[in-house]
Formats: C-alpha cells, sequence, structure tokens
C-alpha cells in the first residue's frame, strides 16, 4: 500500500505508527513537499491481516525471535513448552501467571502469557506515551472533548508530551497543545 | 497523477522489506537440506503420515538424516508416531532444536505446543467466527517459521506430512518452490481414488513440483488364523490408476494391526516388525526414495 497526495503527485511517507488500541492501529504518513497529513486507522480485521503478515509497520527494532509467530498468535499453548526461556502457557484454564518469553521479546512487546493479540503490529512509537500520566484536571478537561474524536486527542496530546520529555499531562500542557496544534 | 507503480518503494512501512527478510531467512535454512518431499492424498485417513513416519525410520536405517514437518497444523500426528509427543523444545543460537526421534528423526509438529490432548489450534483474533478470512495467513506463518526457524542442521531429506485436501499444498508452494517432489498416497478405493485425483492435479497445476509415485496403503489383509489373504477394499486399481495419471506405482502396503498398534506406541514398524510384508513393502518403497536423494 502507498499513499500518495493529489495536490503536489509526491509520496507520502510514513511519519509514525501507534497502536493497535482497540484492535486498531494508527499509520500517520506526511507529503515531504507540502506536510499535509493523513492517518489510516484500520479496524481489527484489517490489523489482523497485518498481524497475519507477521509483520510490523514501519519496521522491525530487533530481529524476530525463533517461532515468535505461532508462539504469540497461537491462543493456547502448552507450559514449558520453551526450556529455559520463562516461556508459560497461555489461554488455558489453570495457566501460570504469564512471565516474560525474553528482554527481546519483551521489548517487542511479546510477552508470552495472556495478552494482547494486535501487540507487536506496529512500532513502539506509543511506548513513551503509555508512561505518562494524567492530571484529574487535565483527564476533565478532555471529557469535554467529543467522544468520537476524544482517543485522537488524547493520543495527540499525550505524543505532543512525550516529545517534549514531559511525564504529567497538566492542563497547562494541553493550553500548549491548542496553541501549537491550534485545536 | 502518479499511478501505483510509477511510485518506487514503501514510503517507510517497510513491509516489503521484512516479507523479503522471511523469505531470504526461509532460502538460508532449506539450503542445508538436500532434498524435500511432501506427501499428500487429498484424501483423509489413507495413511499419510503413517507411511510419512515409516518411511522417515526407514530412510534414517539407511544412514540419511532426516527430517519431518508435520505440515498438518490442524490434526497434527507426527510427534505421537515418531515418539517425542510432550518433549520440550529448546532454544539454540541457530533457532528452535527440535526433538529427535527414532533413528535421531527431527521432528516439528504443532502438537508440541498444544496445551493438552483436547486442545484445538486456536488464534488469536478479533473474533473466531470470522477466523477463516485470515486463518490462512497464520497458518502458512507458522509453516514458515516452522521451516525457516528451526535449527534443522544438515539434512539429507526433510519429509513434509501434509494434511487431507489441497489447500496446504498453495501454502507450501511459496514457501518451498524446490521441492524435489510430492510422494502421493491413497488406499484402493474408488472414493478415494476420486479424490486423490484431484489432489494430484492441485499439485500439477500449481507447477510445484513433479508427483513422484503413488503408494497405495491398506492394499490387502492377511489373516493371521489361516494366512489367507483378502483385498480391504474391493474395486479399486491403484496401479492402473498410477499409469492413467503418468506416475510410477511405488508398491502396495498391507494392513496390519500391529502397525497401528506401533504407531500408538510411539515406534515406526519398520523398526518393531521389520519381517512382516508392510515392513518389507515400506522398505522397499524407501529405498526407491533413497535413490532419488542420492540422485543429487
Amino acid at each position: 500500500m502507498k499513499f500518495l497526495c493529489v495536490s503536489c503527485d509526491t509520496q507520502m511517507k510514513l511519519e509514525e505508527t501507534t497502536g493497535p488500541v482497540e484492535g486498531s492501529l494508527s499509520v500517520t504518513f506526511a507529503c515531504p513537499s507540502c506536510a499535509h497529513r493523513i492517518a489510516l486507522l484500520t479496524n481489527p480485521w484489517e490489523t489482523q491481516l497485518v498481524r497475519g503478515l507477521d509483520v510490523k509497520i514501519g519496521g522491525r527494532s530487533s530481529p524476530a525471535e525463533p517461532w515468535e509467530f505461532v508462539r504469540t498468535m497461537l491462543a493456547a499453548r502448552r507450559e514449558g513448552t520453551l526450556e529455559g526461556s520463562g516461556d508459560v502457557a497461555t489461554g488455558e484454564e489453570g495457566s501460570t501467571a504469564s512471565t516474560e518469553l525474553s528482554s527481546r521479546a519483551q521489548a517487542e512487546g511479546l510477552g508470552a502469557g495472556p495478552r494482547c493479540p494486535f501487540s507487536a503490529v506496529a512500532n513502539r512509537s506509543a511506548e513513551a506515551a503509555s508512561l505518562l500520566t494524567w492530571d484529574p484536571a487535565a483527564e476533565q478537561r478532555l471529557e469535554r472533548v467529543p467522544d468520537f474524536i476524544r482517543p485522537m486527542a488524547r493520543q495527540g496530546i499525550e505524543r505532543f508530551a512525550a516529545e517534549r520529555g514531559f511525564t504529567r499531562i497538566t492542563e497547562e500542557v494541553i493550553d500548549e497543545v491548542r496553541g501549537t496544534l491550534g485545536f | 497523477m502518479k499511478t501505483y507503480w510509477d511510485i518506487v518503494g514503501d514510503g517507510g512501512s517497510n513491509v516489503a522489506a521484512q516479507v523479503g527478510a522471511q523469505t531470504a531467512r526461509l532460502r538460508g535454512r532449506m539450503a542445508h537440506v538436500r532434498r524435500k518431499v511432501a506427501v499428500v492424498s487429498g484424501k483423509g485417513g489413507v495413511g499419510k503420515s503413517t507411511l510419512t513416519a515409516n518411511l522417515a525410520a526407514a530412510l534414517a536405517m539407511e544412514g540419511l538424516r532426516i527430517g519431518v514437518l508435520d505440515a498438518d497444523l490442524n490434526g497434527p500426528s507426527m510427534a505421537k508416531l515418531l515418539g517425542v509427543r510432550g518433549r520440550s523444545l529448546k532454544a539454540g543460537p541457530d533457532g528452535i532444536l527440535p526433538p529427535e526421534g527414532p533413528m535421531g528423526i527431527k521432528v516439528v509438529s504443532m502438537d508440541l505446543l498444544l496445551a493438552s490432548d483436547k486442545t484445538p489450534v486456536a488464534w488469536h483474533g478479533p473474533a473466531q467466527q470470522e477466523s477463516f478470512m485470515w486463518r490462512g495467513m497464520m497458518e502458512v506463518n507458522t509453516l514458515r517459521e516452522f521451516l525457516a526457524d528451526t535449527a534443522w542442521g544438515e539434512l539429507d531429506l526433510l519429509l513434509a506430512d501434509l494434511p487431507p485436501g489441497t489447500d496446504r499444498i498453495s501454502h507450501l508452494t511459496g514457501l518451498l518452490p524446490d521441492l524435489t517432489g510430492c510422494l502421493v498416497v491413497t488406499v484402493p478405493s474408488e472414493v478415494s481414488h476420486l479424490i486423490v485425483k484431484k489432489a494430484v492435479s492441485a499439485v500439477r497445476d500449481a507447477r510445484w513440483a513433479p508427483t513422484l509415485g503413488l503408494v497405495e496403503n491398506m492394499g490387502g489383509f492377511t489373516c493371521k488364523h489361516c494366512g489367507a489373504s483378502e483385498a480391504m477394499f474391493p474395486g479399486g486399481d491403484t496401479r492402473a490408476m498410477a499409469a492413467a495419471m503418468g506416475m510410477p506405482f511405488l508398491g502396495s502396503i498391507d494392513f496390519d494391526p500391529r502397525l497401528a498398534a506401533a504407531s500408538d506406541r510411539g515406534v515406526p514398524f519398520v523398526l518393531s516388525h521389520p519381517d512382516t510384508p508392510a515392513a518389507e513393502a515400506l522398505a522397499r518403497i524407501a529405498r526407491t526414495i533413497l535413490g532419488w536423494v542420492e540422485a543429487v
């Protein structure tokens, strides 16, 4: 799939991938000529098709581990399948608590235990945002944003904060976002 | 306005490069396997897996280094047939170390990953009711990983045991484009012949690999009390079918209840009962395959 800025007749470049959130990936492309940006938002089935290719939009930050795909995607797997890896069962009643597959898999969001089936589809650009905390007052401000656009607004604010090294989102941060991004 | 084909590159999504890397890894791994043979039928219950396990053992006895890929992800049986069921997998520096069955046969099967005897293969996904849309992609990527990420080492022969139906043929054509050929299995019934012919056509239509020969399983039955030999299935002439389809008839294997018992114990029949007619027939077929391998 390729994206073309019709105005400039120029190929758009991938800028960022985030998610999946509730089964949806957000992939942002920008035109290098006019800076126009668009976002591709996938539904859960489209996300699953991407996952089925065993690829990460935007590229992997480290090579895949052996049998990573099958170990990650199999809904119910035997405990201790892989000796010495801290590998545990998934999805079966009575299985032990999740431990991590390995440090590298952990870094890729590939813990072996019960987990979001869509993780590891996108790269880790959203990782920093997930470490942010929201002040209650800032959360209340966000609540005033209409439902249908709130997730995107939250994502934009978190991205803005993460890029500037903030660890806490306050009303002042929201004001700054509004001033910078114009909403 | 530019079209898709006017634009070079993928704008940074890197999907094509990742798929290319997967393919390169697979090709690199398979370069260490001299011959690859798929055991196919199209028809279920004809004994593909039992034949695969016994041919693997017979060829290992001849000194070949053998690997077995259980390509039947939803009905895996090779781990049981080759006595490695329940074994733990080990991760080595070069990939997953496959458990070794009799005579050092390396086995990879989905059964090694499943949680219990009653656990079916199910995938994480948005809704199982719609899994038909994406299940094939899950399966083909699993097979790719089984082939590419397993530390098979140097092999003289990799046997791939395919499930019934023709779907897996299309899955494997991309994964094993340099397949040596397909070994076709049937029982001597008209119903089986009808279905097996379709599988042969599917292999040929895919222009994947030659059909190396036809094996008749459960061709006859010898009464252990009176010694009389009888046909198991009246009607189907497998030798004539092979001729009509333009492929060699490799032999007929008699039904022997001890073969089923040995399979349940995870012991290849050719090792436990080498002097029986069924084991001798299996050994003859194995020697034919050995000829293909050594012709490289």
